[in-house]
């Protein structure tokens, strides 16, 4: 028991010597080793394929095992018996065994270059590629080269596992090697090896991983250079592309684009400076005109005394004042804020609208669009017109003193004599009334038509004779009404009959000397019977109705309009010869109204929307006034004769100065009606119109003979009375000869006398 | 032959171009025109004849001048704006790739702003442009000044930045320290806006808005971009300004600027002036004295103030008096004033009627502030007149002359507190030891230094607004205050004048009619009042209807409100109405009888009064007629521009009716309350 156990103990260190032992011993542990190697190879039945390699390993460390410090004396051993097996012949030495038994030992052959031993070490075992389970039930598991049995190590017993367990040899793992069979121990460079794997470190000990470069090509210049080739040119010049770079980068420095690198709070420190630069930007200031279109901003208004934190008691609002305020919309009020008081000024509060108040000035500045606006600075009395004082212009008709009632329908015409005692009126009822115009009685009467109106009555000018013209439809009739001396009457009558030879003369000549006109424009005769008892001593005949009269100032021609008559509308009758003429052969327009001159040999023409002057010795146009009116519906001549007055159914009275030219002086629209007639005074500087809403206004006119100033008008009265009727208010007016006074007739069947 | 014009080519049709068209010309966005208007000055006009400038709509269309925007064209700052928008561009785009750091680099490169970074502007060209001479930049310095001023009494938000307040108020500051310098300040005025100050540069007036100092509210839509674009173009024009103005005055600008001053609310101490040359100006700037007693005082000096106070102690008793005895010297030495006695002469001008100057008025003066006045236009004003040694509590902020209330070289002192009855309490001597202690508040209230004078805040304005020192008396600490009256209205003939007596500025008719209410307060008797008034309603009827009423509705405001003792003018209303009406109706019966108005008995001082009446009616009724006879001969043209400015003319006259009646009612009733 004692000799196995050594055995067992030393089974690492001797591996030679084993081998033999186990061959002495088969037969005695056989069975008790097979068993347990039965169970080992149950066990690893899997590794079997393994075993050539397992004998290799185990070959390799017998090997080192050789080397090792244990079999010093083994070695020597073998050393001492060396040369003896040299002197003999035969390769091998018989031993004595530790049994024993003899034992062949051969030499160690020396593997030189060309021995047959191969470098890769032979397994052991020879039995090639067969598991080695095949050798179970034998007591060895294989061959070696010499043919011998390679015998099955020998498997400790339980005591010697557990001695092992406890003084476990350097390498030990507890593994077995299959192929061997022995227990597989690590040599201490496995070990190391191992540790390496296990500290991912390079396996190989002294393997350099970062070793230092070999400089295969340096900088030192070879005496045999590799190239023989000569050095380029270019080596030796500056790189041009290089230099264009450079430039640029030199450029920018320059030009400042780039500046050296600051951090970015002194570079912002830096420009907050240069923002702040100030210098005195008016060293060389030029004044400038201003530029017209340039309007400057208007200042705002300094504050007023209601703005004042305590202001006096006088401007703080009332309840009521307050209260209209706060309704108001604030986009209403006149002012933005109320005024307050504060007794003391630590009671003042901050103004809640005062920045919106600066934002609007701000979008007043920019956004509002600026108009030059001339501010009249002047006292709006001094626009008026400096007029004459109310007593300077006196007399002027301001009452209604007389009214004279009697027509049926309305008043056509009223005409005052020229002695300023008798009023004539023509109505629509085909009377002529003559009144007396201080007593309001009428006086006489004549009914010239059962049918058609009296157009116009106009009184002869001049004090010899007491002469009416009257119109009534186409005739035209010259009354003489018996009102007056008999020695007016007389001469009256001698003054209508006058013409009578000569008409018929004259009538024969006409036709004679022009052959192809037998119609003159008018026939002139007697208007026969009744008439002729009353006082219509004359009648002419026109072709069609006569509207309007006017005498010459000498009192010898008349001239008369009939608007419808076309080319003999306009006709001037000869009392003295009974002659009626044409004086137009052909006339432009509806003829409206026709006056002669008061002063001059020229006769006027009204037209619908022109008035034409004509020279009757020279027989021409003088001259065309234009108004501008849309109707003229009369007009009447300045006694001075340089002054015209229009008046127009378009509801505008024009005064005209001859010497201002075709276009009106004054336009006066002073009247909410038509106005229908208009009329001088002969001697007062007064003038009327009457128009359709029942008025009659005075003007007071002067008339300077002064080139420089033109005349100057002034309304003074408006004579309202008359009733409209049918929108017909006053039809005709005429002024007294001597005193200010006017006779008006009117659509409601009255004449009025304003004094 | 001349060519046929064509329409549209010429005159109205090119002159102006729409905004729209504007903005389409110089291809820039509507802010940024917005910008360069109001930089520029440019504003939209309005044509004369809108018509042949719209060629389609009559829409309301904003024109502007064809030749401004011509003008604009050539402006460098366009290109400017150009730049930014590529700027923008770049960055969006950026962004838009998720590149923020480029975004950022382009954002802030500053290493070469002309290709990268942000373009940078100057609007110094713009100023030269728009004021090519110094005086016409401080003629528009008005909106310049209030808008600052506001500026710098804004809490910062996003859209005003913190950098632009602290630049405002440091212009501002700048700018009061030219004219305390220069003792350019003329008037001043509390308004309940804010104060309104008058300074006089080179013989421009410049009137400027400052507000009080509390936090600003703002209300409605404003918006501060547009605001801030107006303030960074005045930041740039006052710094010029004070640039220009600092050196004409011999001094260096900037001032230097004294960061640890300012963090303690030193405001206008936080700036030093420093004169340009070694050869100092005439004027010393203010603060220097100031600074320079902060030291300490001189003992020899204090000795011989305290000496003086305590003369002038002595003397307090008879204080009144001596003031009064100079002041009648005073006027002895002076100018006799020549008032004209009639009107219609001419006025001759003649030297001021102060002998002293009115800069320096309070020169010789040493103020304290208590700590509830309004400091910061305190100092201001004082310093502008001359007050060298201005002292305030230590509440108040730094760089004061003195925070020690008694400080015996204290002459005046502005206190706004209301006198406390409740504490009034004996305390010992109050300048004894006055020196030892530096805490502010060590008096008791109600407690007086002696040999000082108090005053409230008004004062101060009150005086330099007539150039002479009111009496203390009227603004001591809890009188009640006279009317604080503004120093910029212009009295013009015929307007009301609050500084002048009633009896001075009515016209006849207001007078008469006054004094008739006057008799009828007078007199009880009920049957002479009916008569009084029926003859007012006779004559005065028919001319003067539209007044009356007007004067009447006033009255009725006055007697909706509080006071009992309006009753009784409301029952007079009462009775006036009444009396009219029956008035009317005797009149009517006479006329059917045919007999005369029944007169009643009258006394004769109310007949005299009633004949005066009479004839002005008469008068005016005259007078009337006239003007629509005169009116009529105008061109309507002509009639409408004198309607209007009849107009406006009445409007205001009625304004100053309605304020003349306000004041005859508060001095009758004054005048009850001492009866």
């Amino acid at each position: 028991m004692a000799s196995t156990k050594s055995n067992l103990k030393r089974k690492a260190s001797i591996v030679e010597a084993e081998p033999v032992t186990e061959v002495l011993s088969d037969d005695e542990f056989g069975d008790g080793l097979l068993e347990g190697v039965l169970e080992d190879e149950s066990d690893s039945e899997e590794e079997e394929t393994d075993g050539d390699d397992d004998e290799e390993n185990e070959n390799e460390d017998d090997e080192a095992d050789i080397h090792s410090d244990d079999i010093p004396t083994d070695g020597e051993e073998v050393e001492k018996a060396m040369p003896n097996d040299e002197d003999a012949g035969p390769h091998y030495r018989v031993e004595r065994d530790a049994n024993g038994g003899e034992r062949y030992v051969y030499d160690e052959i020396d593997p030189v270059y060309d021995s047959d031993d191969t470098d890769a070490e032979d397994a052991e075992n020879r039995i090639g590629n067969i598991p080695l389970s095949f050798y179970d039930s034998y007591p060895h598991i294989g061959y070696d080269i010499n043919g011998k049995k390679v015998a099955r190590p020998a498997t400790g017993e339980a005591l010697d596992a557990l001695l092992d367990s406890i003084e476990i040899p350097q390498g030990w793992t507890g593994l077995t090697d299959p192929q061997t069979g022995k227990p597989l121990n690590l040599s201490r460079d496995e070990l190391e090896l191992l540790r390496r794997v296990q500290m991912n470190e390079v396996p190989e000990e002294g393997f350099d991983p970062y070793p230092d470069t070999v400089e295969w090509f340096t900088s030192v210049e070879e005496t045999m250079p590799l190239s023989a080739a000569p050095e380029p040119k270019r080596r030796f010049l500056p790189s041009k592309h290089e230099a264009k770079r450079i430039m640029k980068l030199v450029k920018a420095i320059r030009e400042g684009r780039i500046l050296p690198y600051k951090p970015p709070e002194e570079r912002e420190r830096e420009r907050e400076e240069e923002e702040e630069q100030v210098y005195d930007l008016w060293a060389e200031e030029t004044p400038r005109p201003p530029n017209v279109m340039h309007i400057p901003a208007p200042k705002l208004a300094p504050p007023g005394y209601d703005l004042s934190y305590n202001p006096p008691a006088e401007y703080l609002p009332t309840e009521d004042e307050k209260k209209k305020w706060e309704e108001l919309d604030p986009e209403e009020r006149e002012k933005p804020y109320l005024p307050q008081k504060y007794d003391s000024l630590r009671r003042t509060p901050a103004y809640d609208q005062f920045v919106k108040e600066r934002f609007e000035r701000c979008l007043d500045l920019y956004l509002a669009p600026r108009v030059r606006k001339s501010r009249l600075h002047i006292d709006p009395a001094s626009l008026l017109p400096k007029l004459p004082r109310p007593e300077e212009l006196r007399p002027f008709p301001t009452v209604a003193s007389i009214e004279f009632t009697g027509h049926e329908g309305r008043v056509r015409s009223v005409s005052i004599d020229p002695s300023g005692q008798w009023l004539a009126s023509g109505g629509e009822d085909g009377t002529v009334r003559v009144w007396g115009l201080a007593d309001g009685r009428q006086q006489w009467q004549v009914k010239l038509s059962s049918e058609d109106a009296v157009d116009a009555v106009r009184w002869r000018p001049g004090q010899d004779a007491l002469i009416l013209a009257a119109a009534v439809s186409q005739d035209l009739f010259f009354v003489i009404p018996p009102i007056g001396s008999p020695e007016l009457e007389q001469s009256s009558r001698d003054i209508l009959d006058a013409g009578f030879g000569y008409a018929a003369n004259g009538k024969q000549q006409l036709t004679t000397a022009a052959g192809a006109r037998k119609d003159p424009p008018a026939k002139w005769g007697r208007p026969g019977g009744r008439l002729e008892d009353e006082g219509v001593l004359l009648k002419a005949t026109a072709r069609s109705p006569i509207k309007v009269i006017n005498w010459h100032r000498r009192g010898d021609f008349l001239c008369t309009v009939s608007p419808t008559g076309q080319k003999a509308s306009v006709l001037i009758h000869t009392l003295s010869k009974h002659l009626s003429q044409m004086p137009f052969a052909k006339l432009r327009g509806l003829a409206q109204t026709a006056s002669f001159h008061p002063l001059r040999p020229l006769f006027f023409v009204a037209t619908q929307r022109s008035i034409r002057c004509y020279d009757l010795q020279k027989q021409e146009l003088v001259r065309t006034l234009q108004p501008g009116a849309r109707w003229i519906s009369s007009f009447d001549i300045h006694p001075g004769g340089d002054n015209l007055v229009v008046g127009s159914y378009d509801r505008r009275l024009l005064w005209h100065d001859f010497e201002t030219g075709s276009r009106p002086y004054k336009t006066l629209r002073f009247h909410d009606e038509a106005v229908k007639c208009v009329g001088f005074h002969r001697s007062h500087p007064l003038f009327a119109d009457a128009s359709h809403d029942g008025s009659i206004q005075v003007f007071h006119s002067k008339v300077v003979n002064d080139l420089m100033e033109g005349p100057t008008i002034v309304p003074v009265k408006k004579l309202t009375g008359h009733k409209v009727m049918n929108k017909l208010g006053v039809m005709d007016i005429s002024w007294h000869p001597q005193h200010p006074w006017i006779v008006s007739g009117g659509a409601d069947g009255t004449c009025r006398l304003w004094t | 032959m001349a060519r046929i014009k064509k329409k549209g080519e010429a005159g109205n049709a090119k002159n102006y171009i729409t905004r729209t068209q504007a903005v389409k010309k110089l291809q820039i966005s509507l802010p940024d025109f917005r910008k360069l208007c109001i930089w520029k000055g440019i504003f939209p006009r309005e044509p004369r004849n809108k018509k042949k400038v719209t060629k389609s709509l009559t829409a309301s269309t904003t024109f502007y001048y064809a030749k401004d925007i011509q003008y604009l064209l050539h402006e460098p700052l366009l290109q400017k704006f150009r730049e930014q928008k590529v700027l923008e561009k770049k960055i969006s785009r950026a962004l838009g790739r998720g590149d923020v750091s480029d975004a950022s680099r382009l954002e802030r490169n500053a290493s070469r702003p002309e290709k990268t970074g942000k373009p940078r502007y100057t609007l110094d060209h713009v100023i030269r442009e728009r004021y090519p001479t110094f005086v016409d930049a401080l003629r528009d310095l008005d909106d310049c000044l209030s808008m600052l001023f506001l500026f710098a009494n804004l809490p910062s938000t996003s859209t005003v930045p913190a950098k632009m307040i602290a630049r405002c108020e440091r212009l501002c500051l700048e700018f009061q320290h030219y004219i305390i310098t220069s003792q350019s300040l003329r008037k001043s005025f509390l308004s309940i806006k804010g104060i309104y100050y008058q300074a006089s540069i080179q013989g421009e007036d410049i009137l400027w808005l400052v507000p009080y100092k509390f936090n600003q509210r703002v209300i409605g839509d404003i918006d501060f971009r547009i605001m801030g674009t107006f303030v960074e173009f005045y930041m740039t024009l006052l710094g010029f300004v004070n640039f220009r103005l600092y050196t004409s005055a011999g001094l260096k600008y900037p001032p230097r600027f004294d960061q640890a001053k300012d963090d303690g609310a030193a405001e206008l101490g936080a700036l030093r002036l420093e004169t340009n040359n070694a050869a100092a100006i005439a004027s010393e700037p203010a603060q220097l004295a100031n600074s320079e007693s902060e030291t300490g005082p001189d003992p020899k000096t204090q000795a011989e103030v305290n000496k003086l106070i305590r003369q002038m102690k002595e003397t307090d008793v008879d204080g009144d008096r001596n003031q009064n005895d100079s002041e009648k010297e005073d006027s002895t030495d002076a100018i006799d004033k020549f008032e004209p006695a009639a009107p219609g002469g001419d006025v001759l001008p003649q030297p001021s009627y102060s002998s002293s100057e009115p800069e320096s008025m309070f020169a010789n003066c040493t103020f304290f502030l208590s700590r509830e006045t309004p400091r910061q236009p305190l100092e201001f004003i004082l310093r502008a007149f001359g007050c060298k040694r201005v002292g305030w509590d230590g509440v108040l902020g730094e760089g004061a002359y003195t925070t020690n209330e008694l400080d015996p070289s204290i002459t005046h002192q502005i206190v706004d507190r209301p006198v406390i009855q409740a504490a009034r309490e004996e305390t010992g001597d109050g300048d004894g030891d006055g020196e030892d202690s530096q805490t502010s508040q060590r008096l008791a209230p109600n407690q007086r230094v002696p040999g000082r004078i108090y005053v409230q805040p008004q004062w101060v304005w009150d005086s330099i607004n007539d150039e002479e020192m009111k009496r203390p008396d009227l603004y001591a600490p809890g009188a009640q205050l006279p009317p604080h009256l503004s120093p910029f209205v212009q009295n013009t003939q015929g307007a009301y004048d609050p500084t002048m007596p009633l009896e001075d500025q009515e016209p006849e008719g207001e007078a008469l009619d006054d004094s008739d209410e006057d008799v009828d307060e007078d007199d009880d008797n009920l049957a002479v009042k009916k008569v009084q008034d029926t003859a007012d309603g006779m004559d005065v009827a028919e001319s003067e209807e539209d007044e009356e009423d007007g004067g009447d509705d006033t009255f009725g405001g006055f007697s909706d409100e509080e006071k009992p003792g309006d009753e009784d003018d409301e029952n007079e209303i009462e009775d006036e109405d009444r009396d009219a009406e029956l008035q009317y109706q005797r009149e009517l019966e006479a006329e059917l009888t045919g007999k005369p108005i029944k007169q009643a008995a009258t006394n004769p001082r109310t007949k005299a009064k009633m004949e005066a009446k009479k004839k002005l009616a008469k008068q005016a009724k005259e007078e009337e007629e006239e003007l629509e006879r005169a009116k009529g001969m105008l061109s309507k043209k002509k009639r409408k521009l004198f309607e209007q400015m009849q107009y406006s003319n009445n409007k205001k006259s009625a304004e100053d009716q309605k304020l003349r009646a306000k004041r005859r009612k508060l001095e009758k009733q004054k005048a009850k309350g001492k009866a």
